[in-house]
């Protein structure tokens, strides 16, 4: 099982300093809860590990299978196996949602001798995750992201996951601007999707989500650091009491 | 280069060129007046020319004119350009119309095909009319009267009341080392209630130097008609363009003009459109990508003299290099325009920091009880869009390629006529990967292309698309 490993991570964002020293290590088929505070870090993290060139590594090392992604390109990283939903889907319009998804498998799934999936096998693989994930056909002829609903992005990021089959995926508060359903609607289909070949870093808010995807795992983020780690109790703690108590915490360790 | 006080053309270069050609006295008096416009006017100033691409970099008066044809080899000029299966279609090269080809089926309509020479002689009055119609005028406008005094090729095009075109005709015009400027006018006249479709292709062969082509071509859309018109300019860098695009469109027809400028060292390029008859509505689409040094400059009017008349221009660019263009859109709603609605719309997207674009839309409205809206923006390529499609694995190129490409799409989309739809998204990803590329025929293009591209025409009832800002 290959694992991701994140050493002692440090990174800025125009000069400011984010991330101040993240460790975290998660291994295929595991699914880990990262919580916390806005400001924190959270997205400032999924960003870094995907190579967003506005954010630069200071100091520190991500390893997948050992290997380490900091020097690659963000297509790189995918290719390596990392996935991000991301919290904001940006549209591209003029490009469909087809021959987006189409783009995206081919760069991803283009074996070592160059061999490229073929039409029918995208396409066989495309109904079956739509259908997996009750995505409407209609969905294909649309500019990616544009004008597409909250639920609909998400719902999107989600099929993209299913397409490209990453071993790593994290999910950057696919559950923020969602309704109740709309909530369900997603968090089942990451279900549908979770596997012991997926390793999961759910990145959220809310107790509400972490009840449909259920992680082995979760931890607190907080200034940049993860200072709290447990399971799904802590979730439940989280909730209840707020993030008023890391403050205290972290005083009393500085 | 400065400008001569006293220009290099004279009165004999044109009474050869009428003389030889057997051109009445009318035409040749008409040349006359032009050179006489083009001699005082003066050049034409662009911030283009100007700052960036050395002054006057298209004067007319570096290049030399012909007084006839020139000899050319069929076979050997369209090498590569034809696949032999073509119909009805018209072959130019560089100043000679050496083939037009219609069909049966075409020729039962009764459509007229011929050369601007030929069109004089059998339409000597109609022509002068038309010619006097024309909305770039040689009296003010010094590439219009260019190519007023020394235009010899060119061709013709009469639709004949409620003819319809069974398909569109293309025309080619192919340069290889001209021995001198090409100067061809070209016009449509549908009657009332025909229906024409046009696709013009312009391409550089072979060149040795920098050469010019001016090109004048005027639709003139009777009451009730229908005429698309594509034009697709694929020059060398060597090639200088200079372009006069009109369209009078009467009560109840429509006209539409697409250009998909991708060639030239410099392009400049004037659009005038009137929509003088009641209801009569217009569509235009400009598509241009320019790279290295590149410059295109693009002016449009659009004129609304009538009530009910509906004009709409969507223009996108993409500029790499050091490129640069320059967007002038005026729309002019006069008094007696009620319930028109005109539409300016220009956005460009730079790849490179020394790319530079510009755009001053305008409206000028004298009556009341009219919608119109202009738009416009210049943005760098979206960082996020870029990190997005990277992060799903394609390389920045290719993400980069995909983002222009679907830029592009809003006005390609849109371009009524399906072969220069898929031709102009052919030649614009050629561009992304710097290949001139051609349209040939439409199997060979969808041979070409892998799949046959399932993207309908963009079904808009609403010509007035919502405003769409780039981000940036």
């Amino acid at each position: 099982m290959a694992k991701l490993e994140i050493r002692d991570l440090h990174a800025t964002v125009e000069g400011a300093e984010i991330l101040k020293g993240v460790n975290l290590t998660i291994a295929q088929g595991e699914i880990h809860a990262l919580m916390g505070p806005n400001g924190s870090g959270k997205s400032t993290l999924a960003n870094t590990l995907l190579g967003h060139p506005k954010y630069k590594v200071t100091h520190g090392e991500v390893l997948v299978d050992g290997k380490s992604l900091l020097d690659l390109s963000p297509d790189k990283r995918a290719k390596m196996g990392l996935f991000l939903a991301f919290q904001y889907p940006v549209s591209v319009p003029g490009v469909t949602m087809f021959s987006f998804l189409r783009a995206a498998y081919n760069a991803v799934h283009t074996d070592e001798k160059n061999q490229a999936p073929t039409i029918f096998e995208f396409k066989e693989t495309l109904a079956e995750r739509m259908g997996l994930l009750g995505i409407d056909e209609s969905f294909m002829n649309r500019y990616l992201n544009e004008g597409f609903s909250g639920g609909e992005k998400k719902r999107a990021e989600i099929l993209q996951l299913a397409m490209l089959k990453p071993k790593f995926a994290i999910l950057d508060e696919t559950d923020s601007g969602l309704d109740i359903d709309a909530l369900r609607v997603v968090a089942e289909g990451v279900g549908k999707i979770a596997n012991n070949d997926l390793g999961i870093l759910v990145i959220t808010h809310y107790q509400r989500i972490l009840k449909y995807i259920r992680p082995t795992f979760v931890h607190v983020m907080y200034e940049g650091r993860i200072t709290a780690s447990g399971g799904q109790d802590l979730s439940l703690k989280l909730e209840e009491k707020g993030y008023g108590w890391l403050k205290e915490q972290a005083g009393a360790v500085a | 280069m400065a400008q001569s006080a006293v220009s290099r053309f004279t009165e004999e270069q044109v009474s050869s060129i009428s003389r030889r050609a057997g051109e009445p006295s009318w035409l040749m008096e008409y040349r006359f007046e032009a050179l006489k416009s083009f001699s005082s006017l003066p050049l034409e100033t662009s911030p283009l020319y100007k700052k960036y691409g050395g002054v006057s970099a298209f004067d007319p008066e570096q290049f030399s004119v012909a007084d006839d044809e020139e000899a050319v080899d069929m076979r050997g000029h369209f090498e590569g350009f034809l696949t032999g299966r073509e119909t009805n279609i018209v072959l130019q090269g560089n100043s000679t119309t050496v083939h037009i080809d219609l069909d049966e089926r075409y020729a039962e309509t009764g459509i007229e095909v011929l050369p601007i020479r030929d069109a004089i002689s059998k339409h000597g009055s109609l022509i002068k009319d038309l010619l006097s119609r024309r909305l770039a005028d040689p009296k003010t406008e010094k590439y219009a009267a260019f190519n007023a005094a020394f235009f010899t090729s060119g061709i013709f095009i009469r639709v004949p009341r409620g003819a319809r075109a069974p398909s569109s005709l293309r025309r080619l015009l192919v340069t290889r080392n001209p021995s001198s400027s090409i100067v061809e006018t070209t016009i449509i006249y549908a009657e009332e209630s025909s229906k024409f479709e046009y696709l013009q292709e312009v391409y550089t062969a072979e060149s040795q130097g920098p050469f010019l082509l001016s090109s004048s071509f005027d639709v003139f859309a009777e009451s009730g008609s229908q005429v698309d018109g594509t034009s697709v300019q694929l020059l060398d860098d060597d090639g200088v363009y200079v372009s006069n695009e009109g369209a009078s469109v009467a009560a109840n027809a429509r006209a539409s003009l697409a250009t998909v400028f991708l060639g030239g060292g410099v392009t400049r390029s004037r659009f005038n459109l009137g929509l003088n008859g009641r209801g009569a509505s217009f569509e235009g689409y400009d598509v241009f990508f320019c790279d290295g040094r590149q410059r295109f400059d693009l002016d449009a009017n659009l004129v609304h003299n009538s009530p009910d008349s509906q004009g709409a221009l969507t223009a996108r660019g993409v500029l790499k290099g050091e490129s640069q263009s320059i967007f002038k859109g005026m729309a002019k709603i006069r008094r007696g325009a009620k319930n028109s609605h005109s539409y300016i719309a220009h956005h460009a997207m730079l790849l490179d920091k020394r790319a530079r674009s510009d755009a001053i839309p305008g409206l000028d409205i004298d009556t009341n009880e009219v919608k119109a809206t202009h738009s416009a923006s210049v943005a760098q390529i979206d960082e996020d869009q870029v990190f997005y499609l990277e992060a799903r694995g394609l390389p920045e190129d290719e993400a980069k390629k995909l983002i222009v490409t679907g830029f592009f799409e809003p006005v390609i989309s849109r371009i009524p006529l399906e072969f220069a739809r898929e031709g102009a998204r052919f030649t614009v990803e050629g561009k992304w990967s710097g290949e001139r590329r051609r349209l040939v025929d439409k199997e060979t293009l969808l041979a070409l292309t892998g799949e046959v591209p399932d993207q309908e025409r963009h079904k808009s009832d609403d010509i007035f698309e919502r405003h769409y800002k780039y981000r940036g």
